[in-house]
Formats: C-alpha cells, structure tokens, sequence
C-alpha cells in the first residue's frame, strides 16, 4: 500500500477569485489527460490571516510499484506544470512557499 | 500485432456473431481483467453473465472460468473490428464500475487490456481515476470526456436549438417549452406526446420550461422511459440510460451508464446539477437487476444498428402526434425479454416503477381524479 503524498503552496495573494480560476483550469487540463499521480487540490482561505491561502494539492499513487511522492516529482517536470507555477507568480506578492507531506492516516 | 493491422469498422466478417468458443474466451479475458484479488464479486459475475447471455445468447458462468491475459484476449479478437473491441472494453470497466472501492490492481489490468486490445477509451481512464480516489477528477473527465464535445454537436429539437455544452445544466424556465409539454395533454390517449405528458402528470413532476422542470435536454429521456417502457425510480432510471447510451452510435454513449452507476450504486458521483447520490439500495444488486440493465444494452444495441441515431437528437415534439407503438416501430425498437414478464419486470406506467414519493403522489393524484 503505497502512501498519499500532498504539496502545500502558501501564497498572498488580493485575487483569490483569480486563484481559483487558475485551479479549475488546470483541473480541467488534468481531468482528460493521460493519468497521472495528481488526483485534486483544495485551496483554503486564512480565517485570521485574510488573503493569505494555501493551496493543497493531493497525490495518489497510479501504478503500485510508483509512490505517489516520485508521481508528484514527475507532474512537477511537466511543461504544463511549470507554466501553471509561472502564472502563479503573476497572480501572487512574494514568493510561495511550497511544502511537501507524505500522509500518515485519513479518515476511511 | 498492431492497432492498425486489424479490421475497421464495417467489415462484413469482423460482424459476425461469435461462437460460442469466442464467447467463452472474450468472458474469461474480461472476468481476468476486472476480478479483484479474491475472485469476481457477485454483483460483477451476475452482470456479466446476464450481458452475456442478452447479447450472444450463451451462457457462461463468471465465477468459474480460467484466466486468460491480455495478449491472447488480444489474439481471440484480432479480427473484430475497433468498435467490437471497443464495446468488450466496456463491459469490463462496467464490470469495474460496480466495485468501491475499486482496487487499483483491476484498474490497471483493464487498461493494460485495453492497450492490448488497441483501445484508448475515456472511461478506462475514469475507472483508473476512480482507483486512485481522485473522485471529483474522474467526474471532470466524464463530463468532458463522455458528454461535453457530444453533447454540444447534437441539435436536438425542431427549432434547432444547440445542445448545452452540460447536460445536467441547470434548466432555464422556457414558457414556449412548458406550453408544448402542456399541450400534449389534448393530444389522443396513446399518442407519445400524450403518455409522456400522463407519465408527468401521474407522478407529479413539473413540466419541462416552468420553473422546477427538468432542463430541456435530459427532459428528452422522458420520452424514452415511456418508449421503452421503464419506470421512473433508481432502476428504472439506471434501465433507461443503459439503453439510450447503448442506442448512441457513438460509444461515448456509455457515459451515461457510468454516470448513473457512479450516482445510484457506487456513490462515486456526489451530484450533477440534476441528479442527486442515492446509494440507500444497492439497485444493481436488486433480484433481476443484472437481467434488466443487461436486456436493456442488448435493447439499445438493436436500435443502435437498426435506426442509428442518438435518442437525445430524436425530434420527439414532432413525433408527439403519433402512437407509441408507431415511434417504437419507427426506432425498431424490440419488445423487452420474455424473462420480463416471469420477472415482471416494472414499466413506465406501473406503480412498481415508481419511486416511494412518486408512488405516495400517484396515489393521491388517483384518489382527486377518481
């Protein structure tokens, strides 16, 4: 059984309607492609802290004998990838900051 | 052995009904691929043993066949054209698309017989999106896999109204569509327009174009359920698309099987703007079920080859004036099984067929006109 893996993305940002739209236009360019370790991405707002976000994007593993960490490094060489995090950079102030998790438990 | 070495759609010997040694063959490779780790579940072998017998009219008997891998499934169908193969890749993610979870190990030998077999098919895809959990993705890849580009190409009223890019859109209310559907109640009894518009009004659901109704492009099916003659709870419903997706030339017609299956027995879809998760029963487990949905795919098949067309585009309004019986012939649409009748298996019309609300409305509906 191989373990989730998940990247956060902490960001500031005074455009979060501009966030999500670039979120459900990558989902949208993820959804028909061929399948890869990526499986969704939440993005949360700071009750306390207002326009600072996270972004949390899962990885799950395709093929049993690939953890889902090496599907998540492979998605990050893709050009498609590497355009959306430039586009990132437009929308946001400063430098995001990207964290990265192998999950340990989830709820059934 | 290459995809483009085997025969294209139309070739007469690529047509021919299999034998019974193809048979049993084509059902070994589909019961290796989609069998989890502890053999076939019941609802899987009891499905495809019933589309089996509908569809060549040969009994096989899932839980005890040997395995055959990919390659030589590969080899069994080498002379039947893309969409034979394209259809048996079907029936295996139908028989993945009934387990949850969805082991990751049967997502993968579908796909690996898919590729084997030279089919790059959307809803192998899902099933493998399914797999990982990626539940929200898989709808996406649905949608826009299965109906968007389909769904948009398709004209599908007189006035040549384009289709919503989403056919579970929400519904615009249209007082020109709600009086069409208004007017059908003065059309004489047994007409199509009159049955679908007494099929509404006995259950008590608002007419397309008014305010509630079901949006324009999925009120379409309604005239099918009463074609077609299936009711109108869960199993009706996962009856009705079975056979409208089967009818659809176009294979992505399967779409809407996978939908209701991830709506009404899995779960895997939460909701689609029109239809909502109901997983309280295990319909497709239901006595008969297996029987139904795959009656119901071998239904769509003969309409399929004999008319052609997807239901969805039909011009029901213009057929409205005539008999169902006329329409039925016009579709060559064939009666139901004998095994409906032992089975009694419910219609359009009979309380059966209804949904616990619909039957509870039904009843005082009968109790004013009477």
């Amino acid at each position: 059984m191989t373990v989730n893996f998940t990247q956060t993305i902490a960001v500031r940002c005074d455009k979060p309607e501009e966030l999500v739209r670039s979120l459900v236009e990558w989902d949208c360019q993820q959804a028909d492609a061929d399948v890869m370790g990526y499986i969704g991405t939440h993005l949360l707002a700071d009750r306390e802290r207002p326009g600072e976000y996270l972004i949390v994007a899962e990885f799950a593993a395709v093929d049993p004998d690939v953890p889902a960490a090496e599907e998540a490094a492979r998605n990050n060489e893709r050009p498609e990838t590497q355009r959306w995090a430039q586009r990132l950079l437009d929308l946001v102030e400063g430098e995001p900051v990207y964290k990265h998790y192998d999950e340990l438990y989830r709820t059934g | 052995m290459t995809a483009t070495s085997r025969p294209e759609h139309g070739d007469a010997a690529a047509a021919s009904p299999p034998t019974s040694e193809e048979v049993r063959l084509v059902a070994r490779g589909i019961a290796t691929a989609v069998a989890p780790a502890d053999g076939l579940m019941p609802v899987q072998a009891a499905l495809l043993r019933a589309l089996t017998d509908a569809l060549t009219g040969y009994q096989v008997d899932y839980s005890s066949l040997d395995p055959l891998g990919p390659d030589e499934l590969a080899e069994v169908l080498r002379d039947r054209d893309q969409e034979y193969r394209q259809r048996i890749v079907h029936h295996m993610v139908l028989g993945e698309l009934v387990l949850r979870p969805l082991p990751t190990d049967v997502a993968i030998r579908v796909a690996r017989c898919s590729e084997a077999l030279g089919i790059k098919d959307s809803f192998v895809r899902v099933a493998r999106r399914y797999a990982q959990g990626a539940h929200g993705l898989a709808w996406l890849d649905l949608q826009r896999s299965g109906f968007v580009d389909h769904v948009q190409a398709t004209d599908y009223d007189s006035a040549q109204v384009r289709g919503p890019a989403d056919p579970f859109a929400p519904a615009e209310v249209d007082p020109a569509l709600e009086a069409r559907w208004r007017g059908y109640a003065e059309l004489p009894e047994g007409t199509l327009g009159h049955s679908a518009w007494k099929m509404y009004d006995g259950r008590g659901f608002v007419l397309p174009g008014a305010p509630g109704g079901a949006p324009r492009y999925l009120a379409q099916h309604d005239y099918v359920h009463v074609l077609a003659d299936y009711g109108t709870n869960l199993r009706g419903e996962l009856e009705v698309f079975a056979f409208i997706g089967r009818a659809d030339p176009d294979p992505k017609g399967f779409a809407w099987l996978a939908t209701l299956i991830g709506l009404f027995e899995t779960g895997y879809i939460a909701e689609t703007g029109f239809f909502e998760r109901d997983v309280r029963e295990r319909n497709l487990q239901a006595p008969g079920m297996d029987m139904r949905i795959a009656d119901a795919i071998r239904r769509g098949k003969i309409v399929c080859e004999c008319y052609g067309t997807d239901l969805f585009e039909v011009d029901y309004h213009e057929l409205a004036p005539r008999s169902v019986d006329e329409v039925r012939d016009l579709l060559h649409l064939p009666a139901k099984s004998a095994q409906s009748v032992e089975g009694q298996w419910p219609g359009a019309f009979d309380r059966a067929g209804m949904s616990e609300i619909q039957q509870r409305f039904a009843d005082s509906h009968q109790g004013r006109t009477t």
